[in-house]
């Protein structure tokens, strides 16, 4: 038996090296009439966002996804289909397209006035918005479930699905919100562990290369400055007396206030730059994951032009390092969506402070992968 | 660049899907789980407190049986002891009685035997002074034979008589 094995194990990395070899100069030779390829272009065309949703295999579908824009006389809505390949749609009055690389609006969809582009608001349902929906939907369907459980099934022990969504929830609950809230912890828990499971299954969505996953969603700076909004107005909004004395006549001597308001001022700045630190962490981290991948698997493009052999080579080391990336990034989707959680705990834990007793100061854990 | 500048489609859906989610959730996902979570936690500490008590009365049972195992034990065992104590007390009665009783048979017998003693020597000094009376009668029957000799006796005793006198 192990004879066997081994033999299988040889003959299975020799099919994976040749595979390896001859795709490319396949790929090289069936696509030779096309231009070079950018980089830079499909880096950034997988790491924003678009008005439809590949499929695999082919560059010429997509999934058409609706378009609704409110353009110069009103609304508008369409399918994606309609102006895609570079296609203009014209609907009453109105022409659409989707504005070349050279256009001003690269990638986005203008309206064309006067053979001039110009954006209209656009409400569409784009790749991210549509992953957004997903999203929600599967956090609502995940949580409910252990809800239901727990209406039902009373203290039985939740196992399988629901015991995994549980033993997160008491998780994050129990090991962050509880210890650092204290009392307060039920008045928030329901916002901070909809954003802790949100973030997480955003993150690890986008893990998935095909289609109900693949959009770089928390790798988008929209999607992580309204949730870095939301915090900053629990902070501020909730935030106690204590708090706003802390920020605006902070325990300091006299001359640090008085006639130059300096603490007062870095404290205000201070305020700020929280939700801002929030809303940068989770972008940079989760669209960095996404950008190595992407970089990695282009390699094999780049390289593929030097001959079958570097090619080959290269696919081997660029899929053993994607899939390494891959690994750590469903670890970095847990962390990410752990550390935004815990901060936003900690940011309104400042804004709930009372000065009863002497503030106490967690430690400020510096996560900043 | 592209990348940061935020899109506003993508703000506006982003705030919509999140408070759709907040508010489901809000509603009919978090309390349920947060209470349904805390009740059964307090539940396996109720369990766990209520199996402590019973391990702990269960123990406290077997000691208090063994205490009493023991006591029983003992009890026996001083049943048994003042038992074994009234049963020599009682034969130690009983001998001291038997004692009384034979040393008053003893006096009794004593006494009669001296009754029947005294009696016994009456008759005897009865039966003596009779055989004397009868062998002094035949004594004298043998010597009153001669005449002589009844006159000399008559005579004696006739003197005694007038001495006497």
């Amino acid at each position: 038996m192990p004879m066997l094995k081994g033999a299988i194990h040889k003959l299975a990395t020799f099919i994976v090296i040749a595979v390896a070899m001859i795709c490319p100069a396949v790929a090289s030779a069936s696509s030779e009439g096309e231009s070079k390829i950018n980089p830079k272009e499909i880096i950034f065309e997988h790491l924003g966002d678009g008005y439809g949703w590949e499929v695999p295999f082919n560059h010429h579908v997509r999934i058409p996804l609706p378009i609704i824009v409110w353009g110069q006389d009103g609304l508008h809505c369409f399918m994606s289909s309609k102006v895609d390949h570079g296609k203009s749609y014209t609907q009453g009055n109105a022409t659409f397209l989707i504005s070349p690389k050279d256009g001003e609006y690269p990638g986005k969809l203008v309206e064309i006035v006067d053979g001039k582009e110009y954006r209209p608001w656009d409400f569409s349902i784009t790749k991210n918005v549509c992953a957004l929906f997903i999203a929600v939907i599967l956090v609502i369907w995940s949580v409910l479930a252990v809800a239901r459980w727990h209406k039902t099934m009373g203290h039985k022990a939740p196992r399988k699905f629901v015991g995994a969504m549980e033993s997160l929830i008491t998780f994050v609950y129990d090991g962050v919100i509880k210890p650092t809230l204290g009392a307060k912890a039920p008045k928030f828990a329901p916002y901070l562990l909809t954003v802790f499971l949100f973030i997480l299954f955003m993150n690890l969505l986008g893990l998935i290369v095909v289609f109900p996953g693949g959009a770089n969603l928390t790798g988008n700076i929209a999607v992580t400055l309204v949730l870095a909004l939301i915090t900053f107005f629990i902070t501020n909004f909730m935030g106690t007396k204590h708090y706003w004395k802390e920020i605006l006549w902070p325990d300091v001597p006299l001359w640090l206030k008085f006639p130059i308001p300096i603490m007062p001022l870095i404290e205000i700045f201070g305020v700020f730059t929280k939700p801002a630190a929030l809303t940068v962490r989770l972008f940079a981290n989760m669209m960095g994951g996404h950008m190595i991948v992407i970089v990695l698997t282009l390699l094999i493009f780049i390289f593929g032009a030097m001959g079958a052999a570097v090619a080959g080579a290269t696919t081997v080391v660029s899929v053993c390092f994607s899939v390494f990336m891959l690994l750590i990034d469903v670890l970095v989707s847990f962390i990410q969506a752990y550390v935004f959680t815990m901060l936003s705990t900690l940011f309104i834990s400042f804004g709930q402070e009372d000065g009863h007793h002497e503030p106490h100061k967690p430690a400020p854990q510096s996560t900043k992968n | 660049m592209e990348l940061f500048t935020p899109d506003f489609g993508l703000i506006f859906w982003m705030f919509v899907a999140f408070a759709i989610l907040f508010f489901v959730l809000y509603k009919w996902g978090w309390p349920a789980i947060l209470k349904g979570v805390e009740s059964r936690a307090d539940l396996i500490d109720k369990g766990v407190e209520y199996a402590q008590n019973a391990k702990e009365q269960l123990d406290h049972a077997r000691e208090q049986a063994d205490a009493a195992l023991a006591e029983a034990r003992k009890q026996q065992a001083d049943m048994l002891r003042d038992a074994d104590r009234m049963k020599t007390q009682i034969i130690e009665e009983a001998k001291e009685a038997a004692k009384k009783e034979a040393a008053k048979v003893m006096d009794a017998a004593k006494l009669s035997i001296e009754q029947e003693r005294k009696e016994a020597e009456k008759q005897f000094r009865n039966e003596v002074s009779a055989f004397a009376l009868d062998i002094a009668t035949k004594v004298v029957k043998g010597e009153m034979a001669d005449k002589a000799q009844q006159k000399k006796l008559v005579d004696s005793l006739l003197d005694d008589m007038e001495k006497q006198n």
